[in-house]
């Protein structure tokens, strides 16, 4: 008892094309209802760390992205901060958040990713560096040299990528908040325009404005609270910077390195995780996270998502809020979100049975950065 | 009047990266070489990322290299740059990976392991080094 984190509220914004509105406008919304969930007040809050989102991170070089929520807020916190990690950041201020509640640099810390990437537009389409000359442009031209090394290497085919959003859009059906709640088939997956061969449109996740906040806070303080609190059981992050030079960064996600680490320090393996948030901005991504973290062996995700495995009612549901694929770009706050309603058994039509256990992945910038967490029921 | 197509976006060289591409107008391509352990590595920059020795020096290359994976753009992304193209990652026979084209046959012919020659291409100011098929034997692994 007493110092340990656990996650005590959750809230969200609307997600899709919002272009009456801020991304500070929609950061506000995402907290007060995230602490409102909590049955906490305001003036308990003495911890904000920031996820900025793709667009904030790369513009707002001036006033730091926390310091404008912070002043909208009226907080003088204890801590606080903005973590540029791509979409590993939610993931990874949610763990240090935990890490400062338990070591004493805050009681209640507020974790809050907010975007307009949706209309601003083209936040994903920048050129990396020098090799923007050769037209090597946007996120999705990265994520198809992982895909076109698995297509080589394993001999996955259309219909598996094609799997992963299927089955995200059929969970998307199921919810009500979701940017896309049409199901599509497999056909209309193969003819989806190819954008960066092998990837189609519609293996790309999708482009949001809106905003989502978490409030972590101790295991003492939540113990009076009405919501039942959710533990974090383990959490860790791995990193490959090196890009090109390392010989398996297209093949092989960090999450094989802090996925083992933070199931170790949950005390279980992949075989027990209910529900799998994983980071989707690409289904290829999916694909590599259902291998590194454990789900499968090393080159069968293609088979084990056949069959909707990872669809509604699904051995495995991954991401049944519809995932950046379908619920909205929530920068994997909303993942986070939807593992607490799912181990709370608050998640409506699309509730998992019996959900105890759930992975959180983010993933982000070149193949780069990965955070893991693992939630469970706070018994 | 001018119909000439938009200038591509061009390199951005910084004090590291300009030796690089003023090989490429001299129609050779070069990497750094770490003088304590030997690395051979792009992009140059201020240290050796395998031990951190600062004593680099030049490692001549000799072109030659395989498709390590490739993306087939079919939009655009910017007007001077027209679809369809192939954007691959090229492994260096000296070990290096560099992002670059494959030019000189159809996007859908292109294949992981191909062996490829560099073949020097002017785009605006700049030299660039982009990649043609080779033949199997040109490829030494
Ligand atoms: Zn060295």
């Amino acid at each position: 008892m007493s110092r340990r984190a656990v996650i005590a509220g959750v809230g969200h914004t609307a997600f899709g094309k919002l272009p009456e509105r801020t991304s500070w406008d929609l950061e506000v919304e995402a907290a007060r209802a995230a602490v409102a969930d909590a049955c906490m007040s305001p003036s308990e809050i003495d911890g904000l760390l920031t996820d900025p989102g793709p667009v904030q991170g790369v513009l707002d070089g001036i006033t730091p992205h926390f310091l404008r929520l912070g002043a909208q807020l009226g907080l003088n916190p204890n801590y606080t901060g903005s973590e540029i990690l791509g979409g590993a950041g939610s993931v990874a201020i949610v763990e240090r958040a935990a890490l400062a509640v338990e070591a004493g640099l805050c009681d209640a810390c507020l974790c809050v990713y907010g975007d307009s990437a949706l209309s601003a537009g083209s936040a994903y389409t920048y050129g990396r560096g020098d090799e923007s000359a050769f037209g090597f442009f946007g996120a999705v031209g990265l994520h198809a040299l992982a895909a076109q090394r698995h297509i080589h290497t394993y001999g996955t085919r259309p219909e598996h990528f094609g799997e992963v959003v299927v089955a995200a859009r059929a969970h998307g059906v199921r919810t009500p908040h979701a940017q896309k709640r049409r199901a599509i088939s497999m056909d209309d997956y193969l003819v989806s325009d190819p954008v960066v061969e092998p990837l189609r449109r519609l293996d790309c996740c999708l482009v949001s404005d809106g905003a989502a906040a978490v409030l972590v806070t101790t295991e003492e303080r939540a113990a009076d609270l009405p919501c039942p609190a959710i533990s974090l059981l383990g959490h860790a992050q791995a990193h490959s910077l090196s890009t090109y030079a390392s010989p398996d960064h297209f093949e092989s996600l960090p999450a094989a390195h802090c996925g083992p680490k933070a199931l170790a320090q949950a005390g279980i393996t992949a075989s027990d995780i209910d529900v799998a948030m994983l980071y989707d901005c690409f289904t290829i991504v999916v694909l590599l996270q259902l291998e590194d973290y454990g789900f499968c062996k090393k080159g069968e995700s293609g088979s084990f998502v056949e069959g909707g495995r990872i669809g509604p009612g699904g051995t495995l549901p991954v991401n049944p809020s519809g995932g950046l694929l379908a619920e909205g770009y929530g920068g994997g706050m909303l993942h986070v979100i939807e593992a607490v309603r799912q181990l709370r058994g608050d998640a409506g039509a699309r509730q998992v049975p019996d959900a105890e256990l759930a992975l959180v992945s983010g993933h982000g910038l070149g193949m780069n950065t990965h955070a893991t967490l693992v939630l469970g029921r706070n018994v | 009047m001018s119909d000439a197509a938009p200038t591509p976006p061009q390199p951005q060289p910084d004090a590291y990266t300009q030796p690089f591409w003023d090989a490429c107008q001299r129609q050779s391509l070069e990497a750094a070489r770490c003088e304590d352990c030997g690395h051979c590595f792009l992009p140059p920059g201020p240290c050796c990322p395998q031990c951190w020795s600062a004593e680099l020096s030049v490692c001549p290359l000799s072109g030659r290299g395989r498709v390590y994976s490739f993306g087939i753009y079919r939009r655009s992304y910017h007007p001077g740059l027209p679809a369809p193209y192939v954007v691959a990652l090229v492994e260096l026979e000296e070990g290096p990976r560099l992002v670059s084209n494959v030019v000189g046959c159809m996007p859908e012919d292109v294949r992981i392991d191909m062996p490829l020659r560099v073949r020097f291409e002017a785009s605006g100011e700049f030299v660039l080094p982009r990649f043609e098929p080779a033949e199997e034997e040109g490829a030494r692994r």
